[in-house]
C-alpha cells in the first residue's frame, strides 16, 4: 500500500467511527451567535472543572427543522440560546424535560416555563437599519417609528424578512399585531407599509446587510446585525421603533434523552450566575437574567438606560397559539 | 440510452457466461443498492411525511390543503416560467460553448474552458455576491450608468441560475461532441457538404442526446434551487422558497414534504419526455475513433469565440469584484487595500478546509466508479432491470438540497436503519454529495456511451475476451474524458456545496462551506467572501494537480 492510499483508507475507517463523548462532555445545539457562543462556553468551561462543552451552531429555522428531523433518537443533550417562538412548537417542546437551575426564581415570570421546560436569562431585539449614506443621497427623513415608514418617499426602500419564513419576520409583526390598540390595529399598520417594501426576505440579518451594501435604506432586521455593521464601519445606524421594539427570548433547556444531564444541569446552573451576567454585557443587547447592568452593545445601538420603555409587550405563549392563524393571514394579505 | 441487450450479447461461451454475468450483476448490483440506500430511502421517508396527517395518521389530507391554495398554482407557474426561461438560454448558450470548444479552432480555449467552471467550484456565496456587487442597485454598473437597476427578480434569477447551470450543459452537450469521429468529417468534406449541411447533418444528430440530457439536467437543477432565490429572487416566489417556508419557517414538514414530492413530478415528466425523444436519435456507429481536429474557418469560428469570451468574461467579472472586494476593507466604502478580511475570527478558522479535500476527493472518486460501473452494467443488464434503474439514476437532482439533508436525518439518525452508525460521520457527507449530484456524473456517462461503437465491444467479444477485460481495455480508454469531467465535476461540487451538509454537519464533523455560512450568518460578509475565495483557490490548485497528474499517468500509459 502506498502512503497515499494507506492515508486515504485511514481517513475512511477514522470517519466511520464514531468517538465515544467522554463522561463530562456535554453536546449543545444553540443559534446564539458565533462571538458570544466563544466567550461563554469559555467562561462556563472555566467556572466548571472538567466540563467541555461541544457546540453545534445553527440559525434559528435551520435549528428547529434539524431538531425536528432527528427528534426519533435525538443527539444533543442540550439547547440554548433559541428563540424562544421556534421552541415552544409542540415537536420540540415534547422533547424538553423539566429543570429548575439554582436561582431561577430571581428571573421574572415572563422569562421562563411554568412547567420549568425552559428558561430564558437573554434575548435579542429586533431593529431598523438605515443606510445613512443613502438616506441622504435620496434627501429621505430618518425613520423613528413603523407610522414614519408609510411615508410614500420610502416607496422601493424599505426590505424586511417574511415572518412566515424567519424567525425576525415574526418577531417584528408580532410586536405590531401585539400592539396596545389590538390585532386590527397591528394589520392595518403593516398593511399602510407594505407599499413601500421592496421584497419579503427568506433570512432575518438579510435586510440589515442588503442596507448596509447600500442596495436598500431601510433594512428591517436584528439587532445584532445592526450593531455589527455599525461596529465594522458601514454607514448604518439602528433605529427602534417608536411604537415598541419586537424582541425574542433565547431559551435554554435540557433534552429527555440527554446521557449526561448532570453536567448539563451544572451549566444551565452557571447561565444565571453573576459571572455569566457579566459576559452577557458584553454582548447582549437585552438581558433578562437578574443583576445586568446596561451592556456595551446596548449602549451602541443607542438603548435608553431604562430599556424596558423601548420593548413590545409581548406575550410568547399566546404569540405561540397564534403562530399558524397569524402565518395564514400574513401570507393571504402579503404573501408575494 | 435504453438498455439493448439484443444490440450487445453477452459473448456466447458457455464457461465465460457466468463469469460475464456476474460480472454485470455486480456492475448493476452495487450502484444499485448505493441508489437504494442514499437515495430511495431518504426520498421514501419524505414521501410518508407526505401522507402524514396531523393525528399522525396516513392520507392525503396535506395534498388537499397545499393544491387546493391558489398560491401553490401561482408559485408552481412562476417557478415554470422562470425555469423554462434559464433553460433554454442555459442549454442555447451551452450548446454554443460546447461547439465552440469541441467544433472550433481558435486561441484561447483554455480561458473558455476555466472560466466556465468558475460557478461549479465557487461557494455560491461567491455567485451572489459578485452579481449583487455588479449588478444591484449600488452596484458597479448602477454606479456607473449613474441609474439604479433593478436586479432582484426573475431576470436576476435567471441570471444567476444559468450561471449555475451553464458550465453543467456543457458538460453533457460536451461529452456528445468530444468523441466525433474526425473521418466522419472527412469523407464529408470529400462528397463536398457545405459546413452548415456539416452542422445539420452529423454535429446536430449526434449532440442530440447531450442536448435533451443537458435540457433535464438544467431544468431540475433550476427548479429545485433555493440559494439564488433567497438572495437574488426578490419577490419571485418559487416552489424551493416555499419549502423553506413551510420546514424551516413554519416548523411543517409535512405540508414542506408534499412540494418536495410534488417537485419530483415535473423533472419524472421532464425525464420521459426526453426519453422518449431520444429514443428516435441513434449515436454514429463507427468501430473506432479518430478525434476530430477542426481546421480554421473565419466564418464559424469568430461568431463562436466572440460568444465564448464575452459569455466567460461575463462569468469571470462576477467572481473577480467578490476577489477583488475580499481584499478590501470595506466594500463599497472603504476600498483600501486589506488582508484583515482574511484573518478568521470564529472558532475553526481554516481548519475545516483540509478535510473537506478528503470528503471530495472520496465523494469523487467513489462516486465516479459507481457511476461507470453502473453504466457498463446497465448496457447487458435486461430491460426490466435496466429501464427502472436509469429513471432512478437521474433522478436525484429533482430533490432540493434542503430536503435531502433532512431526509438523510430521518433515514439515518432513527435507530432501528442498520446503518445508523453512519450517521454524524463525515461517511455519510461523502455519500450526500455524491447522491446529491448523481444526476449529472449519470448522465454525462450516459451520453458518452451513446457514442460508444458498439461494433468495437462485439469485435472483442467474438475474440473470446470477457466482459471484464472489454471494460476495462476497450470501454474505460474510451471514455476516460468523461470519466474526467465526472471527477472533477463531483471533486468541485463536494468542496462547495451546502444545501443538504448543512444538516448533516455534527459539532466534530464540520466542512469548509459550513464555515462560510457560519461568517455570513453571522454578518461577517467580507470574512465569509475571503474564505470563499480562499476556498476557491484550494479548489483552483487542486484541480490544477489533478490534471497535472491525469496527463503525467496518460504519458505513463502510453509510454508503457
Amino acid at each position: 500500500m502506498t502512503k497515499s492510499t494507506s492515508l486515504l483508507a485511514g481517513v475512511a475507517l477514522s470517519t466511520l467511527v464514531v468517538t465515544p463523548g467522554f463522561a463530562d462532555e456535554i453536546t449543545v445545539y444553540t443559534a446564539y451567535e458565533e462571538d458570544e457562543i466563544a466567550a461563554y462556553v469559555a467562561g462556563a468551561e472555566a467556572a466548571i472543572p472538567g466540563l467541555k462543552i461541544n457546540v453545534l451552531r445553527l440559525s434559528t429555522g435551520d435549528l428547529a427543522a434539524r431538531i425536528i428531523a432527528e427528534a426519533g433518537n435525538p443527539q444533543a443533550d442540550m439547547l440554548w440560546g433559541q428563540a424562544i417562538t421556534a421552541t415552544m412548537d409542540p415537536q420540540i417542546l415534547d422533547q424538553l424535560e423539566p429543570y429548575a437551575p439554582a436561582g431561577i426564581e430571581a428571573l421574572d415570570a415572563r422569562y421562563r416555563d411554568p412547567e420549568n421546560r425552559w428558561f430564558a436569562p437573554t434575548g435579542y431585539m429586533g431593529t431598523f437599519c438605515v443606510n445613512t449614506d443613502r438616506l441622504a443621497e435620496k434627501g429621505l427623513p430618518m425613520p423613528k417609528s413603523w407610522k414614519d415608514l408609510e411615508n410614500p418617499a420610502f416607496k422601493g426602500e424599505i426590505e424586511m424578512p417574511d415572518p412566515t419564513s424567519s424567525g425576525t419576520g415574526w418577531l417584528h409583526i408580532i410586536s405590531l399585531l401585539q400592539g396596545p390598540e389590538g390585532e386590527e390595529a397591528g394589520w392595518a399598520q403593516l398593511e399602510r407599509v407594505d407599499p413601500n417594501m421592496t421584497q419579503y426576505t427568506q433570512s432575518g440579518s438579510k435586510p440589515c446587510k442588503d442596507a448596509r451594501a447600500g442596495e436598500v435604506t431601510i433594512g428591517i432586521s436584528l439587532g445584532i446585525t445592526g450593531v455589527q455593521s455599525v461596529e465594522q464601519g458601514y454607514p448604518v445606524v439602528t433605529v427602534f421603533p417608536e411604537e415598541g421594539a419586537g424582541y425574542e427570548l433565547e431559551a435554554a433547556a435540557l433534552f429527555k434523552s440527554s446521557k449526561n444531564k448532570e453536567d448539563v444541569k451544572k451549566f444551565m446552573d452557571w447561565l444565571l450566575t453573576p459571572e455569566a451576567v457579566k459576559i452577557y454585557e458584553q454582548y447582549k443587547i437585552l438581558i433578562t437574567a437578574p443583576g445586568a447592568a446596561l451592556s456595551d452593545p446596548a449602549k451602541k445601538a443607542g438603548v435608553p438606560e431604562d430599556l424596558g420603555s423601548i420593548l413590545a409587550g409581548i406575550d410568547f405563549t399566546q404569540a405561540a397559539a397564534d403562530r399558524d392563524r397569524i402565518g395564514d393571514e400574513w401570507l393571504d394579505k402579503f404573501g408575494r | 440510452m435504453t438498455a439493448r441487450p439484443s444490440t450487445a450479447p453477452v459473448p456466447g461461451r458457455k464457461g465465460l457466461f457466468d463469469a460475464n454475468r456476474l460480472f454485470v450483476a455486480a456492475c448493476v448490483g452495487i450502484p444499485a443498492l448505493g441508489l437504494l440506500l442514499f437515495f430511495v430511502q431518504p426520498v421514501a421517508i419524505v414521501f410518508l411525511r407526505s401522507i402524514t396527517e396531523p393525528d399522525g395518521s396516513y392520507g392525503l389530507g396535506n395534498y388537499h390543503r397545499i393544491l387546493e391554495g391558489a398560491r401553490f398554482w401561482r408559485v408552481t407557474g412562476q417557478s415554470l416560467v422562470m425555469t423554462l426561461i434559464t433553460t433554454a438560454i442555459s442549454v442555447g448558450a451551452g450548446f454554443v460553448i460546447a461547439l465552440a470548444l469541441y467544433r472550433g479552432h481558435f486561441r484561447g480555449k483554455w480561458f473558455v474552458r476555466g472560466a466556465i467552471l468558475l460557478p461549479l467550484l465557487a461557494p455560491s456565496l461567491m455567485q451572489s455576491l459578485g452579481l449583487i456587487f455588479l449588478l444591484g442597485r449600488n452596484g458597479i454598473v448602477s454606479r456607473i450608468l449613474g441609474t439604479e437597476i433593478e436586479i432582484y427578480g426573475l431576470w436576476g434569477l435567471v441570471i444567476a441560475n444559468t450561471l449555475y447551470a451553464l458550465p453543467q450543459a456543457v458538460m453533457i452537450i460536451g461529452a456528445a461532441l468530444v468523441l466525433l469521429d474526425a473521418r466522419v468529417y472527412e469523407a464529408a468534406d470529400v462528397m463536398g457538404a457545405r459546413p452548415f449541411r456539416q452542422f445539420r447533418d452529423l454535429t446536430l444528430p449526434a449532440a442530440k442526446y447531450g442536448i435533451l440530457s443537458a435540457i433535464f439536467v438544467v431544468f431540475t437543477i433550476t427548479i429545485t434551487d433555493f440559494g439564488n432565490a433567497a438572495v437574488i429572487g426578490g419577490n419571485y416566489t418559487v416552489l424551493a422558497t416555499e419549502i423553506y417556508r413551510q420546514v424551516v419557517g413554519r416548523q411543517n414538514f409535512n405540508l414542506g414534504a408534499v412540494v418536495g414530492i410534488m417537485l419530483l413530478l415535473p423533472t419524472v415528466l421532464a425525464y420521459f419526455i426526453e426519453r422518449q425523444a431520444s429514443r428516435k436519435s441513434r449515436g454514429q456507429k463507427a468501430a473506432g475513433i479518430l478525434p476530430y481536429v477542426p481546421k480554421y474557418s473565419p466564418l464559424r469560428d469568430i461568431p463562436l469565440a466572440a460568444f465564448s469570451f464575452v459569455v466567460s468574461g461575463f462569468v469571470v467579472l462576477v467572481m473577480a469584484v467578490v476577489v477583488y472586494a475580499s481584499f478590501v476593507t470595506l466594500w463599497p466604502y472603504d476600498l483600501s487595500l486589506s488582508l484583515k478580511n482574511y484573518a478568521i475570527d470564529i472558532a475553526g478558522g481554516y481548519d475545516s478546509l483540509w478535510i473537506t479535500i478528503w470528503i471530495s476527493l472520496w465523494a469523487a472518486a467513489v462516486g465516479t466508479v459507481f457511476v461507470f460501473a453502473l453504466g457498463v452494467g446497465l448496457r447487458h443488464a435486461p430491460a426490466w432491470i435496466a429501464q427502472p434503474l436509469q429513471v432512478l439514476a437521474a433522478m436525484p437532482a429533482a430533490v432540493p438540497g434542503l430536503v435531502l439533508g433532512l431526509a438523510y436525518i430521518m433515514a439515518f439518525n432513527s435507530l432501528s436503519n442498520p446503518f445508523n452508525f453512519l450517521y454524524g460521520t463525515a461517511t455519510l457527507i461523502i455519500a450526500v454529495n455524491f447522491y446529491h449530484y448523481h444526476t449529472q456524473a449519470f448522465l454525462t456517462l450516459q451520453t458518452g456511451f451513446r457514442q460508444f461503437p458498439e461494433t468495437l465491444e462485439e469485435a472483442g467479444a467474438s475474440l473470446g475476451a470477457n466482459l471484464g477485460r472489454l471494460s476495462r481495455d476497450v470501454v474505460l480508454p474510451f471514455m476516460a474524458p468523461m470519466l474526467v469531467s465526472v471527477l472533477l465535476f463531483l471533486f468541485m461540487r463536494s468542496m462547495v456545496t451546502i444545501s443538504a451538509v448543512v444538516f448533516l454537519s455534527t459539532p466534530s464533523v464540520s466542512v469548509a462551506s459550513f464555515q462560510i455560512l457560519r461568517l455570513e450568518d453571522s454578518g461577517r460578509t467580507s470574512q465569509a467572501a475571503a474564505f470563499s475565495t480562499a476556498l476557491m483557490g484550494v479548489v483552483i490548485l487542486a484541480l490544477l494537480l489533478l490534471t497535472l497528474l491525469n496527463r503525467v499517468i496518460a504519458s505513463h500509459h502510453r509510454a508503457g
